[in-house]
């Protein structure tokens, strides 16, 4: 990841009419950085896709600017990539309408981009004929074809089945680092964020809420709405307690649940606690080095590959995830008792705000 | 009165040809443009446009001709131009009539493509003139359908091209008014002959239009 800007949002306005009402959007500083992948991540409505056209130049700022610094395309492929009339390989031509290159280098660059999303074997077939995975695979071709500096892209993933996800996503990413290109894409899945990103912005609201390193954001969002966007979803109040525990601070949840965590705030704070659920531990029959209490178990829900586990604990409901059919997964049932731990390290806390 | 020679057939069908065929040019012409652009851009007005196109293209013939004879009279406002009972009238009325099918079915066509596709486009850094080719391209069936819309159109339109053509022998006599005249002079021979000729015109180039379309399914 290099230090230099491709795209630069400052003080970014955008209005947006409709018959459901007017929308606005307002970014103050957003830097995309060459060669790295920014995720943009924010609930339905937040407006992740007038962000991306926005940076794209479709959207007309009321105020602000967005700046390109530089030389190669800037270009975007859309969450419903619409196929043009005429072959897949006719398709990828469109993209070099107007400029000047020779007609063996469309035809070598055409190849290229067909063969990096594996669809070089439907060059002949007509665009309309393709599956919405194919024709998503189209639509990066085209672009990567362009060899653009710049890529947006809104919701690429969507609407594809998990496994047509697992596999475009893998394809994205090392076409990405073959390329070195600089994406800014938008999505609401974050297993691919995760997978995908260098560093994650999130949108609450038409505002962009929080922008940083992808680990960063995770695992320190700055409001609970983040914390719940990022994927934090156990989230509970509590009160930084007088006296510390060692170097740990605690917090009361109610008399009789504590957290410990490393996260510095002054006793008295009253604060949101963080957990991700897959840093919440379970055992059942014996403590752990950082327990946070027993709680019970009221939801189990297995999809083949994960289980999913809803806990009853002081009063609120927590989650964590395990590896279906091992270990406490197979004996785990609806009603255990449950002790819960979690590493303080990974004890998130966030101020509550008056008001 | 004599049956029409072979001479005469020849020269009321190619007037029909002459005619129609000059008509069906002006519309696409100017029809084309003014239906990309409805179709693709949103302003003050449009919907109230796209009215007037949609009761345009279910405006009775004869009530098209009646304006139109109104306007061309020597005391309407283009009377000075003295087009009254001549071919260039006829083609004026054929123009009303046809224009808002091409309109109608060309927005329609531009309608059908999807939302962002200009933009999906113009995000590849297409220039704008490559940008309305490959709209053209992209809506050609469309637009095969509004040119045999609009011929058939104003091929078999008979009420306006009598009223302000006249139906004069020689010089704006064509196949559906010969054919009106005929029928009613009870020369029902010579109406089906003329008949027959009208409609293997339509099939010909309806038939040749439809070689293209499919072919442009391929």
């Amino acid at each position: 990841m290099s230090g230099a800007t491709a795209l630069s949002v400052r003080d970014l306005r955008v209005e947006l009419q409709s018959r459901r009402g007017s929308f606005l959007l307002t970014a103050d500083a957003l830097d995309l950085n060459a060669r790295e992948a920014l995720v943009i991540l924010g609930p339905n409505g937040s407006g992740k896709s007038t962000l991306v056209r926005a940076l794209a130049g479709l959207e007309r700022p009321a105020s602000g600017h967005v700046t390109s610094a530089v030389t190669g395309a800037v270009t975007m492929v859309f969450q419903r990539p619409a196929p043009l009339a005429g072959s897949v390989a006719h398709n990828v031509h469109i993209a070099f309408l107007g400029k000047k290159l020779s007609g063996a280098e469309r035809r070598a660059r055409v190849v290229e981009a067909l063969e990096r999303f594996k669809i070089d074997h439907l060059a002949e077939h007509r665009a309309a004929t393709l599956s919405g995975g194919e024709l998503r695979r189209l639509a990066l071709s085209r672009a990567f074809a362009l060899r653009p500096a710049v890529l947006l892209l809104d919701e690429p993933f969507a609407g594809l089945d998990a496994d047509g996800q697992a596999a475009l996503s893998l394809d994205l990413r090392r076409a990405i680092s073959d390329t070195g290109v600089a994406v800014a894409m938008v999505t609401h899945d974050l297993r691919r964020a995760m997978l995908l990103s260098d560093r994650i912005a999130v949108l609450i609201d038409g505002k962009l809420a929080q922008i940083g390193s992808r680990d960063d954001v995770l695992e320190r969002p700055t409001t609970p709405d983040i914390a719940r966007v990022v994927g934090m979803t156990n989230l509970v109040q509590g009160v930084v307690g007088e006296e510390p525990h060692g170097d740990l601070a605690l917090v009361e949840v109610d008399a009789q649940h504590r957290v410990a965590t490393r996260t510095a705030y002054a006793a008295g704070t009253r604060v949101w606690v963080g957990i991700r659920p897959e840093h919440l531990k379970l055992d059942i029959g014996r403590g752990d080095v950082d327990p946070i209490g027993e709680g019970v178990v009221r939801e189990i829900i297995n999809d083949g590959v994960s289980v999913s586990v809803g806990i009853d604990w002081a009063g609120s409901e927590l989650r964590t995830h395990l590896m279906a059919g091992r270990g406490l997964a197979r004996t785990i049932e609806v009603g255990s008792k449950v002790s819960l731990s979690a590493s303080p390290e990974q004890v998130h806390l966030i101020p509550v705000r008056a008001g | 009165m004599d049956p029409p020679s072979a001479a005469m057939l020849v020269e009321i069908t190619a007037r029909t040809l002459v005619v129609c065929l000059t008509a069906l040019a002006i519309s696409l012409a100017v029809g084309l443009p003014i239906g990309i652009a409805l179709g693709r851009r949103h302003f003050r007005g449009r919907v109230a446009a796209v009215s007037l196109i949609n009761t345009g293209m279910g405006a009775p013939p004869v009530v098209v001709g009646l304006i139109v004879y109104l306007a061309l009279q020597r005391n309407g406002p283009f009377g000075a131009l003295s087009w009254l009972y001549s071919l260039e009238a006829m083609v004026l009325a054929q123009v009303v009539i046809a224009l808002p099918l091409v309109v109608g079915i060309t927005l329609a066509a531009v309608g059908s493509l999807d939302e962002d596709w200009e933009l999906q486009v113009r995000t590849l850094g297409v220039p704008k003139r490559w940008r309305l080719w490959l709209l053209v391209r992209e809506i050609r069936l469309g637009l095969l359908a509004a040119v045999i819309t609009a011929l058939g159109g104003i091929l078999s339109e008979v009420g306006a091209v009598m009223a302000v053509g006249g139906n004069l022998d020689g010089e704006t006599r064509v196949l559906t008014t010969a054919i009106l005249m005929h029928t009613q002079m009870g020369q029902l021979e010579d109406a089906l002959a003329l008949g027959a000729i009208l409609l293997g015109l339509m099939l010909m180039l309806a038939g040749l239009l439809t070689v293209v379309q499919q072919s442009g399914r391929s």
